[in-house]
């Protein structure tokens, strides 16, 4: 009677419905995060004078690695609203088709003009659509995305870290003050020092 | 509830009982892959409203919208009229098929016979849009079907010979009258009817193309057999069509088989009916997500060697129970 062994599916499939589900149910709630230095677009800012930062000084141009970057420079003119004379940009295309996203530009920028953005180029239906003009780089600004890096703030995260502070060896007597409780804890600490400060020159010209 | 008009009686009634039919089978679609879903102890659909339950609508909505593809060497006319058609011979084996007493739209005096003839029916659209699609999927499809079909209609009407031979008639209504005060004729005669019932049951399934017989459309060997070139709402059709045709087969047998709307005691009415039928209904989706496909040749084995000298015996069994009663 093996043919009897078919009905077999039946059962199991019955047992199954009153067992409990194994699925986990997805946490629809949960919004992913972004991490923290995202970024995707970007925008040219006024500074805080109100005036359009570039001065089209072609470091970004140099610098970008794959060559999307055209600056027109504008020369030196007046200012009309500080009244003193800067330079200008004339025209500033980002074509953001072949952008790597590398920031470099950014880092560069002596006078925090170009920023880049948290939020993407809504996609388009030609290629001519993501690049992105001068125009379009201001009116970016306006979205109030951008990250929070400047060129100020990328050259100072970046900068050689400061020289270690130099050993009190040449003056030991001005030391004597406030070293005493050191040297009275722990005196093979000054055994120990001196291979450290060793150490840190190198690796402060790596940073270079 | 009749009226004495019989157009009358059949639009009030055909409107009432087809959109509830039509209703059932849309929601029959959530319940099946909810129903599939605890059996493989996964939730099954769960997202769209409360446990999943506007799925099938946001289904048909979506397949409202999808595009509508014509093959360029399609026959235009009868891939366009097929799905329809199944649908409606789907829905119009509805028409003899009584719910609770007076609710009925046509009480013809051989309702069986009609309603076994339009099941049979709704293999010419499949097999018009296995020719039309011009895929060879959906031709082998097309051809399944009616060799299936053609096959499975000859013990399906000899078990159904089984409850009119009994019943002494080809009326619906009369057969479930027979049957009222318990007499089920699954259970009585003892053994043949419940045989009888199997059977019917079994090549109700084969009818109906759906698993352990659906070799028509067999998913991994024929892409989707005939409905393998519709798109949208078509395809949407078909699958109506087959799940209405389910449906009306779970309606029939329990009218045939389980008494109709006799309930325990003196307790009869539509609501028995319903939950019968439904049990036929919840039975067949049990045996579909607990069996594989049967392969063609054992299909055609299993009808012509083991399905058809049974369903002669039992013919044969009740009119000798009949005659000596």
């Amino acid at each position: 009677m093996s043919w009897l062994a078919s009905f077999d599916n039946l059962g199991v499939n019955l047992r199954n419905l009153f067992r409990p589900k194994n699925t986990e149910a997805l946490p629809w709630e949960a919004k992913r995060e972004r991490s923290a230095r995202y970024r995707a677009s970007f925008a040219l800012v006024h500074n805080e004078h109100g005036e359009e930062a570039c001065i089209g000084c072609k470091m970004c141009e140099k610098i970008c690695p794959s060559e999307i970057i055209t600056v027109v420079p504008g020369g030196r003119q007046e200012s009309e609203i500080t009244g003193k004379k800067r330079g200008t940009c004339k025209d500033f295309i980002l074509d953001l088709n072949a952008c790597i996203v590398c920031e470099l530009c950014v880092q560069v920028c002596p006078e925090d003009a170009i920023l880049m953005l948290k939020v993407q180029e809504p996609p388009g239906y030609q290629r001519e659509d993501l690049v992105l003009t001068m125009e379009k780089l201001y009116e970016n600004e306006k979205l109030g995305a951008a990250t929070w890096a400047n060129g100020t703030k990328l050259i100072e995260m970046q900068a050689p870290p400061p020289p270690p502070p130099k050993k009190p060896k040449p003056a030991p007597e001005p030391a004597a003050e406030t070293a005493p409780p050191a040297a009275e804890t722990a005196p093979p600490a000054a055994e120990t020092a001196p291979p450290a400060a060793e150490t840190a020159p190198p690796a402060k010209d790596g940073a270079e | 509830m009749t009226f004495d008009n019989p157009w009358v009686h059949g639009l009030v009634m055909g409107l009432i009982l087809g959109n509830v039919s039509l209703a059932i089978t849309g929601y029959s679609i959530w319940f099946e892959r909810k129903f599939a879903g605890r059996m493989q102890n996964r939730p099954g659909p769960s997202v769209v409203g409360p446990w999943g339950l506007f799925q099938p609508i946001a289904d048909v909505l979506k397949l409202m919208q999808k595009e509508d593809i014509v093959p360029r060497e399609a026959d235009k006319t009868l891939y366009n009229l097929a799905p329809p058609l199944t649908v409606f011979c789907a829905l119009s084996a509805l028409a003899v098929v009584p719910v609770a007493p007076g609710w009925i739209i046509a009480d013809l005096h051989i309702g069986i016979l009609f309603a076994l003839s339009m099941g049979s029916l709704a293999v010419f659209p499949v097999w018009m849009a296995g020719w039309a699609s011009n895929n060879k999927y959906a031709l082998l499809g097309g051809m399944r079907a009616a060799a299936q079909s053609i096959s499975y209609e000859i013990p399906l009407l000899l078990s159904a010979t089984v409850p009119i031979i009994l019943a002494d008639s080809f009326r619906i209504t009369d057969i479930v009258t027979a049957q009222l005060g318990g007499n089920w004729f699954a259970f009585w005669p003892p053994g043949p009817g419940i045989a009888a019932f199997a059977l019917f049951f079994l090549c109700s399934l084969a009818e109906a193309n759906r698993i352990p017989f659906d070799i028509p459309e067999a998913e991994s060997e024929l892409v989707s057999g005939v409905s393998t070139e519709y798109t949208g709402m078509k395809f949407g059709l078909f699958q109506l069509a087959e799940y209405l045709h389910t449906f009306i087969i779970s309606l029939v047998a329990t009218t045939l088989f389980l008494g109709g709307w006799d309930g325990p005691g003196d307790n009869d009415g539509f609501i028995w009916m319903a939950i019968k039928s439904l049990t036929v209904f919840a039975g067949i989706f049990w045996i579909r997500w607990s069996y594989m496909r049967y392969r063609a040749d054992q299909l055609m084995a299993i009808c012509w060697k083991f399905f058809l000298p049974l369903g002669l015996a039992l013919v044969m069994f009740s009119a000798l129970w009949v005659h000596a009663s």
